[in-house]
C-alpha cells in the first residue's frame, strides 16, 4: 500500500481492517477447502494427505480452460467440481477401500502414496514451472468500497465459497442421503444393519470431498499461483482447520476456516517468513490442549 | 560383559539363512569399491548405506514403536547443523561434533515427546510433520545458521581423517560403513533389550502393557528421544560428504518421507527392513531418476515410488521382508 503520509493512526487503522478483510475473504476459501476433509474423516475416520492434490487439479483445470479454451475461470468452476467428483469416487473404490481395514499405518502410507502419485503426474504433464491465470473478468480487478480495496476475484470467490458450504450444509442435515451419511458417521455397523449401502456412502463422501476441494481449487486459481507441489502447503493447512473445528464438525470447519485466514494474514504481516509456522503451531497446540478442537464431539 | 557383548553381535535368535545371507552382505559392501569403480556406482553405494543407517534409527519409532513419524528430517537438520556450524566456527574435530549433534536432537525430540505423546494415530503424524516444517522455517529465517544460504565447509585437501573429508569416494564409503555397522548393532542390541520388548509391547497392545506395569507413556517418550538421535549421526555424515548444507537439503518433507518409505517398503518393524527397502529405492532413485532426469521426464520415478506405496499398502502391510518371510514359512510346511 501507497501512503503519502506517515505512520499515523488512521493509516494503521486501515492497515488492521484491511487485513481483517483479507483474512476473513482467505478464510472462507481455506473453510471449504477444509470441508472436504472434514467430511471424509467424519464418515470414516481417515485422513486424506492427497487432499492437497485435489485442489492443485482443481486449479489446473482452471488454469488449462483458461489458457487453451480460452474460457474464462469462473466457467471451469463446474468442470473443476465434476472432475474432483470423479476423482475422489475412484480414488475410493481403486484405493481406500482396500486399504480401510488396514493398520493405521497403511492407511496412511496408502493416501501417502496418492498424494505423491498425483503430485508427480502434475510434475510429469505440466513440468514444475509456476503457472498463474491470466485472463478472466475478476482477475486482477479490485473492488473499493471507501478506503478499503480488495481484490474483486477474493470477494467473488469468498461468496461462491458461501453458497457452496451452504448446500453442502443443506445436503447433509436437511435430506435423506444426508442423513444416511450421518448414520455411517455415528455408526457404520449399525448404518450397514438399516439397509444403508455404507460403502456407497463412503463413496459419496469421498466424491462430496473432491468436488468441493476441486471447486476450491479453481477458485483459488484466480489469484494464487500454480505449481505441482502446491498442494501439501494447503493439505497443512486443511488439517490445522479441521483440527481447530473438530474433526468431522462442518460448521466448526467454518469458523476455524476463518480463524485460521485470520491468523495467516496477520502473522504474515507480522513476521512474513514464519507465516505458516504460525499455522502449524496452532494445530499442534489444538490437538494437544483441546483434541476436541471447537465444535468437534 | 560378556553377555553384553553377545547381545550386540549374536544373531542366535534368527534363522540360519538370514545370518548367512547377512555375512554376504556385509562382505559385498567390504569389497565394492574395488569392483565398481564408476564414480557414480560409488556414490550410489554410499546413498545407499547412508538411507539404510537413517532407516535402521527411524525403525526405532516407526517400526518397533509402531508410531508415524513423518519429522525425522529434523534431526537429521540438527546434526548436519552441528557439525558443519561447529567445523565453520570453531574448527573443532568432526568426531567431537557428533555427539553434540545427536545430544541436541534428542534433547528436542524428548521435549517435543512431552506433548506430542497425548496425540495417537492420524494426529500424532501430522504434529510430526508441522514440528518439522516450522523448524525448517526456522532454519531458513535465523541469520546465524546462515539462512536460505546455508553452510559451506572449507575444502581441505588430501585424507583428513580429523575433519573427515577425503577426495575418494572410497575413504567415505567405509567411513559410512562403520557409522552403518555402528548403528546397526546398536539395534541388534535394541532389539533385545528390556526397553526394546517394552516397545513393541506398547505397538502390539497398550492396555496390555500397561496391566503388565509397563509405563506407556515413558516408553513412547524414550523411544522417540533415542529415534532422534540416531537421526542426527546420519546428518553429520551428510556435512562433511556434501560439504554444503543448507534447510532445503538436510530438512525437507521428502527426506522425512524417504527415510520412512525405506523403511515400510523393506519391512518395519524388523532388523532386516531398513536394509531391504534402502536396497530398493534408493538405486531406483538413482539409476531410473538420472535416466528419465537425462530424458526430460520428470516425475516418473517419484509415480513409480507412489506406486509401490500404495500396493504396499493395500496387500502387504509388513513390506518386503514380509513376503521374504511368508514364503520361507510356506517352504518349510
Amino acid at each position: 500500500m501507497n501512503c503519502p503520509y506517515p505512520d499515523t493512526l488512521r493509516n494503521q487503522m486501515e492497515l488492521v481492517v484491511q487485513l481483517i478483510v483479507y483474512g476473513i475473504l482467505m478464510g472462507m476459501i481455506f473453510a471449504l477447502i477444509a470441508l472436504g476433509l472434514s467430511l471424509i474423516f467424519g464418515v470414516m475416520n481417515i485422513v486424506n494427505f492427497a487432499h492437497g492434490e485435489f485442489l492443485m487439479m482443481g486449479m489446473y483445470i482452471a488454469y488449462l480452460l483458461s489458457t487453451f479454451l480460452r474460457l474464462d475461470p469462473l466457467f471451469s468452476l463446474p468442470v473443476a467440481a465434476g472432475a474432483g467428483y470423479i476423482l475422489g469416487i475412484l480414488s475410493y473404490r481403486l484405493l481406500i477401500h482396500r486399504i480401510l481395514r488396514g493398520p493405521m499405518v497403511a492407511q496412511l502410507f496408502g493416501t501417502f502414496g496418492l498424494m505423491l502419485f498425483l503430485r508427480y503426474l502434475a510434475m510429469y504433464i505440466f513440468t514444475p514451472d509456476v503457472r498463474s491465470v491470466k485472463q478472466g473478468i475478476l482477475v486482477g480487478k479490485t473492488l473499493s468500497l471507501g478506503w478499503i480495496s480488495v481484490d474483486a476475484s477474493k470477494v467473488v470467490s469468498a461468496g461462491l465459497c458461501l453458497i457452496a458450504f451452504a448446500a453442502i450444509y443443506w445436503m447433509i442435515y436437511r435430506t435423506k442421503l444426508g442423513r444416511a451419511l450421518r448414520a455411517t458417521s455415528i455408526d457404520s455397523e449399525a448404518a450397514k444393519y438399516m439397509g444403508i449401502d455404507t460403502r456407497g456412502m463412503n463413496a459419496l463422501a469421498w466424491g462430496i470431498g473432491g468436488a468441493t476441494v476441486a471447486l476450491a481449487g479453481a477458485l483459488l486459481a484466480h489469484f494464487y499461483y500454480v505449481t505441482p507441489t502446491v498442494g501439501m502447503l494447503f493439505t497443512l493447512i486443511a488439517f490445522a482447520t479441521v483440527a481447530l473445528g473438530g474433526f468431522g464438525s462442518i460448521i466448526g470447519a467454518f469458523i476455524a476456516g476463518i480463524v485460521i485466514g485470520l491468523i495467516m494474514v496477520i502473522s504474515g504481516q507480522l513476521v512474513s517468513e514464519l507465516k505458516f509456522s504460525f499455522i502449524y503451531a496452532v494445530y499442534f497446540l489444538v490437538v494437544v490442549l483441546r483434541p476436541r478442537g471447537l465444535f468437534g464431539w | 560383559m560378556r553377555r553384553f557383548l553377545l547381545d550386540i553381535f549374536s544373531f542366535d535368535d534368527r534363522p540360519r539363512f538370514e545370518r548367512v545371507g547377512f555375512l554376504l552382505f556385509l562382505l559385498v559392501l567390504l569389497i565394492f569399491p574395488w569392483i565398481v569403480t564408476s564414480a557414480y556406482g560409488r556414490a550410489v553405494a554410499i546413498k545407499f548405506l547412508l538411507f539404510a543407517l537413517f532407516g535402521l534409527g527411524w525403525n526405532l519409532i516407526g517400526g518397533y514403536g509402531g508410531q508415524v513419524d513423518l519429522g525425522q528430517a529434523k534431526n537429521v537438520g540438527f546434526g548436519a547443523y552441528a557439525t558443519a556450524l561447529m567445523i565453520v566456527w570453531w574448527k573443532v574435530p568432526f568426531w567431537l561434533t557428533i555427539l553434540p549433534g545427536m545430544v541436541i536432537a534428542a534433547a528436542e525430540s524428548f521435549a517435543i515427546a512431552y506433548p506430542m505423546f497425548r496425540l495417537k494415530g492420524h494426529y500424532f503424524a501430522i504434529a510430526t510433520l508441522c514440528v518439522a516444517l516450522v523448524w525448517k522455517e526456522l532454519f531458513i529465517f535465523w541469520d546465524w545458521t546462515g539462512g536460505a544460504r546455508g553452510v559451506e565447509l572449507s575444502i581441505r585437501s588430501g585424507a583428513d581423517f580429523v575433519y573427515m573429508q577425503f577426495n575418494s569416494p572410497i575413504y567415505y564409503h567405509y567411513f559410512i560403513f562403520f557409522l552403518f555397522l555402528l548403528q546397526f548393532f546398536f539395534m541388534n542390541w535394541f532389539r533385545k533389550s528390556k526397553l526394546g520388548y517394552q516397545v513393541q509391547a506398547v505397538r502390539d497392545n497398550e492396555d496390555a502393557a500397561a496391566s503388565l506395569g509397563i509405563n506407556v507413556y515413558r516408553t513412547k517418550v524414550v523411544n522417540y528421544t533415542i529415534t532422534g538421535g540416531l537421526g542426527a549421526l546420519g546428518g553429520s555424515f551428510m556435512a562433511v560428504y556434501y560439504l554444503y548444507i543448507d534447510p532445503d537439503a538436510v530438512m525437507p518433507l521428502d527426506l522425512s518421507i524417504l527415510i520412512a518409505m525405506t523403511v515400510m517398503v523393506g519391512g518395519a518393524g524388523s532388523i532386516w527392513g531398513p536394509i531391504i527397502g534402502a536396497a530398493i529405492l534408493i538405486p531406483l532413485d538413482m539409476y531410473l531418476g538420472a535416466w528419465l532426469g537425462a530424458q526430460k521426464r520428470l516425475g516418473i520415478d517419484f509415480m513409480i515410488y507412489a506406486v509401490i506405496m500404495m500396493i504396499i499398502a493395500a496387500k502387504e502391510p509388513k513390506g518386503i521382508w514380509g513376503i521374504i518371510e511368508r514364503v520361507i514359512k510356506r517352504q518349510k510346511r
